[in-house]
């Protein structure tokens, strides 16, 4: 285990962002924090990265304490924000320099280091250019590599795809892989269910600051999503007659879709549709659908991935 | 790269990128430059408008009394035939005093050893009046002095002479002697302060800040690294100005450029400690960033820059008298008008090297308690 996490706790006044968080990542896995906003994943990894103080708890990182050695363990982290922390009227070369220097890098391995990052963050082509001049992707590309120009074992990785467009986020997702591929240890939070079932080996699920679960999403899902569930939509004004219909059944409505969880989706879902023709209630989709990392975060939480804490 | 140059280097090169920035380090200064310039680049850097009624026609005596006042160089005249036109010109403030030569001024000078001559200033500005006055007095006892010699062919004694001297330690100065070392304080106080509280509140505002933090560079590198920086930034400023006082206004100063650098070097770090103290201490970004400014613009006033500070009452004396810059100021025209050498300005020295070091240890203190506090 390279990050060892153990009865964390951290307060802002009297709300408590982090409550007894304990967790462990391997080698060379990609480990996902899965949660709304709000639920600590940005605290938990600021802290990792020595941006903020805990009150309780230990962290360890390839064997060291974050307290004693902070400086030490973040010269093996790779830390990629939300945000894109480059300087605007610097080249993408002189912030790869300059994040360089933080780290005193050698002139021979930042050479190397820039001829990884254009191989296989594909950053060559605009490796000259003003940030100011690049489009939003070729940014969040150009902070990926400034993030990992020391070369580091792990990478913290803190929303990384949030705001793309889904061709975007899936390049990214590939690029993620190719530093697991290339021996790195990425740790990423995410609100997106579905990034974290494409791309993480393990997944913990925040919630109000508690790991509420942990596993790999295949177990996740087998475990805890229970069977499949019937996904019914609706035209907008026809929700509420929908909704009269579907009562009886254990279900989750959100907008215009009703989520309906029964022990036999596949025989239930015919009665569902004909019982929708017969109130002339017009449909979008009703379909089957296997359980997602939603799906286990509702069964966990009773609330959607997508709610923002009240 | 050793992150300490690394962060240096970075913040030049975005420094010679940003207009912003380079508007405020050097185009600023040499605006400030060439209004100083300007104004006291001239060998008379005094000018008032006169008006001039000559109710006495012309003779060879006000001719001479015309001509006179023309060439002294320090008034305009305007010639009026009606007194009170003048006088109308005077409320309008179009001219500073109106001088009336009554009717038979000549006659009377001539033959009765006794004459009159009318002024009227205008009050609206007391500093004004009072060298107008003066002037036109001087003017006339001097003309007087020269008219009894060539009359009657023998020296005029005053009842009672002043002989009054003037000491000069070092050489004679003139208006722009005395204003360029104040004008080469400019950078030590705004250039250096604004910078080094830009530098911060910049990484601070940009969120850069946090992934410098999450390096394993230390804040006290960090905070080397910007000074650095803002130290470079500075000098520029500095040279900037010292090319342009010697091209522009040629002054007659002594360039001691061995005392001259360690002063500069010890008041650019008093201003650039400022600085990383007020960008601790803004709440906002922009609230730090206004501060710098202010501050600079307040204590401009205090330290001795434009004007001595025995200009001041004696309580705003007193509050310029514990601000570092003030002791900056006072060394470099120490230097520059008196040609002092290092044991002259030890004291001065002293107190810099003191102020920046308390200063800057305060600064440091701050940024990490910021940085505790996150």
């Amino acid at each position: 285990m390279i990050i060892e996490v153990e009865g964390l706790m951290k307060h802002y006044g009297e709300v408590k962002a982090l409550d007894d968080v304990s967790f462990s990542v391997k080698e060379g896995e990609i480990f996902g924090l899965l949660g709304p906003n709000g639920a600590g994943k940005t605290t938990l990894m600021e802290i990792l990265c020595g941006l903020r103080r805990f009150d309780e708890g230990k962290v360890n990182v390839f064997g060291l304490d974050l307290v004693k050695d902070p400086y030490k363990i973040r010269s093996l982290i790779g830390f990629c924000p939300q945000e894109t922390l480059l300087y605007d009227l610097l080249s993408v070369r002189e912030n790869f320099a300059f994040a360089a220097s933080l780290y005193s890098l050698s002139s021979r391995k930042f050479k190397e280091r820039v001829e990884f990052s254009s191989k296989f963050l594909g950053v060559e082509e605009f490796l000259n250019r003003r940030v100011q001049q690049l489009s939003g992707g070729m940014k969040r590309r150009a902070n990926l590599a400034a993030s990992v120009i020391h070369d580091p074992p792990i990478v913290i990785l803190d929303e990384p795809t949030v705001g793309f467009d889904p061709n975007i986020k899936r390049e990214f997702w590939e690029l993620m892989k190719a530093l697991k591929d290339h021996g790195k240890t990425l740790l990423l939070s995410t609100h997106d269910m579905y990034e974290a079932d494409e791309i993480c080996d393990r997944v913990a699920i925040m919630d109000e600051g508690k790991i509420v679960a942990l596993d790999k999403p295949l177990i996740l899902k087998k475990t805890i999503g229970g069977e499949a569930s019937i996904r019914v939509r609706v035209k907008d004004d026809q929700v509420e007659k929908a909704l009269k219909l579907i009562d009886k059944y254990n279900h989750i409505a959100k907008d215009n879709e009703v989520q309906v969880f029964v022990a036999n989706p596949w025989e239930t879902m015919p009665e569902i549709s004909k019982k929708l023709i017969s109130q002339r209630i017009l449909t979008e989709k009703v379909e089957v659908v296997e359980p997602t990392l939603e799906d286990v975060f509702i069964k966990l939480t009773g609330r959607r991935l997508t709610e923002e804490y009240k | 790269m050793n992150p300490i140059v690394g962060i240096a280097v970075k913040d030049v090169k975005t420094f010679f990128r940003e207009k912003g920035t380079i508007f405020w380090t050097i185009a600023f200064p040499v605006l400030i430059m060439l209004l100083f310039t300007a104004i006291f680049g001239r060998d008379i850097p005094f000018n008032a408008n006169i008006g001039i009624v000559n109710e006495d026609g012309q003779t060879p005596i006000t001719d001479a009394v015309i001509s006179g006042l023309n060439s002294t160089g320090v008034f305009t005249l305007r010639n009026f035939t009606d007194r009170n036109e003048a006088l109308r010109e005077l409320n309008a403030t179009n001219v500073r005093a109106v001088v009336t030569i009554p009717q038979n001024f000549s006659f009377d000078l001539m033959f009765t050893n006794h004459s009159k001559i009318s002024l009227v200033v205008d009050g609206t500005n007391p500093d004004v009046a009072r060298l107008v006055e003066d002037g036109i007095k001087n003017f006339f006892t001097e003309y007087y002095k020269m008219l009894y010699n060539q009359t009657y062919n023998m020296t005029y004694y005053e009842p009672i002479t002043v002989n009054a001297e003037t000491s000069f330690v070092g050489q004679r100065i003139g208006y722009k002697e005395n204003i360029v070392p104040g004008m080469l304080c400019y950078p030590l106080l705004f250039s250096s302060m604004v910078v080094s509280t830009g530098a911060i509140v910049y990484e601070r505002e940009k969120g850069t800040l946090k992934k410098i933090r999450a390096s394993p560079i230390r804040p006290i590198n960090m905070l080397f690294g910007k000074t650095l920086a803002a130290l470079f930034q500075t000098a520029i400023s500095i040279l900037v100005m010292t090319v342009l006082a010697v091209t522009l206004l040629t002054p007659r100063l002594n360039w001691n450029v061995s005392l001259l650098a360690p002063i500069m070097f010890l008041g650019s770090m008093n201003g650039i400690a400022l600085g990383l103290i007020i960008s601790c201490i803004g709440r906002a970004p922009q609230e730090a960033s206004n501060a710098a400014t202010t501050i600079g613009i307040v204590l401009q006033f205090f330290i001795g820059m434009y004007f001595p500070i025995e200009y001041l009452p004696i309580y705003l004396q007193q509050i310029g008298r514990v601000i570092p810059m003030t002791y900056a100021a006072q060394a470099i025209r120490d230097v520059m008008v008196r040609n002092a050498a290092l044991n002259e300005i030890v004291m001065p020295m002293i107190t810099l090297t003191a102020s920046a070091t308390i200063l800057y240890a305060v600064g440091v203190l701050l940024y990490k308690r910021w940085v505790e506090k996150e």
